[in-house]
């Protein structure tokens, strides 16, 4: 079998390419490690999120808000609060609720860690006295599996797993699973936290 | 009315679903699965063009080096799969084309030499791969947290010194070409338990400094905007220091010394903040050096072909400067896209398949090869890093770190030493060059990242 030299040549340009692919492709599957993953959240909030309806909400001037509901692309910022029958209707709804772009942090406000702080990404946050919690709490009042905050369709819920002593979210106990205000006072036990921008 | 049934279906849910993620698939390890038949396509097809280069034909040997490295790399992600499902799914791939582009520049290095059999490097360099990577699946069975290091701290330093003092025993230790870093294994052939030492050393450093990084970071007089430590803390510096000068004296191992001695100092900072603390190293590294090579004939060799290199006298001296130039060379003649796979010369420099692997595939690669191979260091190290920073427990941060970075400063202190960058001294190119305890080594390195990976995701995030 005879190798011609042009084919040496495709061949050696096709490997390099081959080598470099591989990397790009890596490099593709980290960037929401390198760039943050707002950009790809943001694709799923416009298809899977109806668009905010209430004039409070900071929507763009521009968009009248009859057809933000249409419209194919949601805005940017949060979405602010909706009318929700299921979810119990909380002091400082109105505020906004905490979604996965305008979250960052989980910071505790009080009890003995006050001043912590954690990064929130998109997994979920189970909270209680069991070692593979993500947020331990080891005081008498809390249950072993105590409540948990996961992302429903972008926004943060407050889940309490049937936990002994209660979940209070600004002050009322927490029964079904709730959207949680920014900035709102979680608290489990002698722990209260918050999630902030 | 989307909102609505939203709410009803969280309503349906059981309260007290159990926590415990059981039946999530598996997206990272699908992820890695991907990557991975990537990685066996481009090691099966190096193999496939040396062939095509070099002999202009395919023989049997293809099979045996083009899918023994995939089946093995497969087996680990198995493995993987049952105990560490959160790891990083980017680790196994990049390692896997490293390894395999090294075998395949190692086999066209053979073909150069006539070498078939169990004479051939890359034979052996497979079944090294085989061992090592056994090696990598034993360590993820065995240490299930990595937590469990943290208790063998002082053994595993112990361990790190003895190993590298091992070559030195006599009868045991074996010298090849000036350095006495290596120990015969009975006709198998020869071992650099130094290579070993590293990860030991790494465990060792990174459990000391969480014990005492608060007495090395708090104490000390300000001096010239930095803090610099008290007398009596200098003890541990000084200890390592010690030890890679006697590295350097003794086994004649300019590499090994800088590798343990930076790994040091940066563990040292990174537990600290404190940059005085690098500043001393390095001025301490640098004195140390510098004197060694006014006193010690073969560093200052190794200086004079550093700065001399073309020189005629040098180059035709012995043990001058005929290796780094003929790699030079290698390099230029590889040029932006390489002479291919199988058409270059690389076995015109002395040890090609070792020391020199960059240079040869620089030349067959070229410049485009050399910079993707660096890439996919670049990446490696950088999950490395990715995984010290998520990690929440101070020995994991410190020791995923400090793996990453010893392969970081292997890669700079070889291909600096190659592309003349800083003076050559001999190390191995981690996954790419000829050598068994490279190989373990660095699969075990990457086992341990893919265990701390897997720890970090699981643990939790804030303890109160």
């Amino acid at each position: 079998m005879n190798v011609s030299e042009l084919t040496l040549l495709v061949l050696r340009i096709g490997f390099l390419l081959m080598l470099w692919m591989f990397i790009f492709g890596i490099v593709y599957a980290l960037r929401s490690d390198l760039f943050g993953q707002r950009v790809r959240k943001m694709k799923v909030d416009a298809a899977s999120v109806p668009a905010a309806a209430f004039p409070a909400s900071p929507v763009p001037a521009a968009v009248p808000v009859a057809a933000a509901a249409a419209a194919p692309v949601a805005p940017l910022t949060a979405p602010a609060a909706r009318a929700s029958p299921a979810a119990q209707d909380i002091p400082g709804a109105q505020a906004g609720m905490a979604t996965s772009q305008n979250t960052t942090r989980l910071v505790i406000t009080s009890g003995p860690k006050a001043g912590t702080e954690f990064p929130l990404g998109t997994e979920t946050i189970t909270i209680g006295r069991s070692g593979d919690s993500s947020l331990v709490i080891r005081d008498d009042y809390t249950s072993t599996h105590h409540a948990r905050l996961m992302l429903w369709h972008d926004e943060w819920m407050l889940q309490d797993l049937d936990s002994t002593n209660g979940t209070f979210l600004a002050g009322s106990r927490v029964t079904v699973p709730t959207k949680i205000p920014l900035n709102a006072t979680v608290k489990i036990g002698a722990t209260s936290f918050e999630l902030r921008r | 009315m989307r909102s609505l049934s939203r709410a009803s279906a969280l309503e349906a849910r059981p309260a007290n679903e159990p926590v415990r993620r059981l039946h999530l698939p598996q997206k990272l390890r699908n992820l890695e699965l991907f990557l991975l038949l990537i990685a066996c396509f481009i090691n099966a097809s190096s193999v496939v063009l040396v062939q095509l280069g070099a002999l202009g034909e395919l023989d049997p040997t293809l099979v045996l080096l083009g899918t023994g490295l995939s089946v093995l790399v497969i087996s680990l992600h198995v493995v993987l799969r049952f105990v560490a499902r959160d790891a990083d799914p980017f680790i196994l791939p990049i390692a896997t084309v490293l390894n395999g582009v090294g075998i395949a520049m190692i086999y066209r290095i053979d073909i150069a030499d006539a070498q078939s059999g169990w004479a051939s490097a890359a034979v052996r360099q497979t079944v090294w791969s085989a061992l090592a990577i056994f090696s990598a699946i034993v360590v993820l069975l065995v240490i299930r947290n990595h937590r469990v290091l943290f208790r063998y701290t002082y053994i595993a330093g112990l361990v790190g010194v003895v190993l590298l003092f091992l070559p030195l025993v006599p009868g045991l230790g074996q010298e090849i070409s000036g350095a006495r870093v290596w120990i015969r294994v009975g006709s198998f052939g020869t071992f650099q338990p130094g290579e070993i030492a590293k990860i030991a050393l790494a465990v060792f450093f990174a459990g000391y400094l969480v014990r005492n990084r608060d007495s090395l970071s708090m104490v000390g007089r300000k001096f010239l905007g930095a803090r610099f430590p008290r007398f009596r803390d200098l003890g541990p510096i000084l200890v390592v220091w010690a030890l890679s000068m006697s590295v350097i004296i003794f086994q004649r191992d300019l590499g090994t010394a800088l590798l343990y001695f930076g790994l040091f100092l940066v563990m040292l900072y990174l537990a600290t903040g404190r940059l005085s603390w690098v500043i001393m190293g390095m001025g301490l590294f640098l004195g140390g050096a510098v004197v060694a090579s006014q006193t010690l004939n073969y560093v200052n060799g190794r200086f004079t072909n550093w700065l001399d290199a073309l020189n005629p006298a040098v180059y035709d001296a012995d043990g001058g400067s005929f290796q780094l130039v003929q790699g030079l060379f290698g390099l230029a003649k590889g040029g932006l896209l390489g002479t291919g796979w199988g058409q270059g010369r690389p076995e015109l420099t002395p040890v090609p398949q070792s020391d020199y692997i960059i240079a040869s595939l620089g030349e067959e690669l070229g410049l485009a090869g050399i910079f993707a191979i660096l890439a996919l260091y670049l990446l490696f190290v950088a999950r490395g890093f990715r995984i010290g920073f998520a990690g929440q427990d101070d020995f994991g941060k410190l020791l995923a770190v400090g793996l990453a970075f010893v392969v970081a400063l292997q890669c700079f202190i070889v291909i600096g030493g190659v592309t003349r960058v800083i003076p050559l001294t001999g190390l191995t190119t981690p996954f790419l060059a000829a050598g068994g305890s490279s190989l373990v080594a660095n699969w075990i390195i990457a086992a341990l990242l893919l265990r701390l990976s897997d720890t970090v995701r699981n643990q939790p995030r804030l303890v109160v």
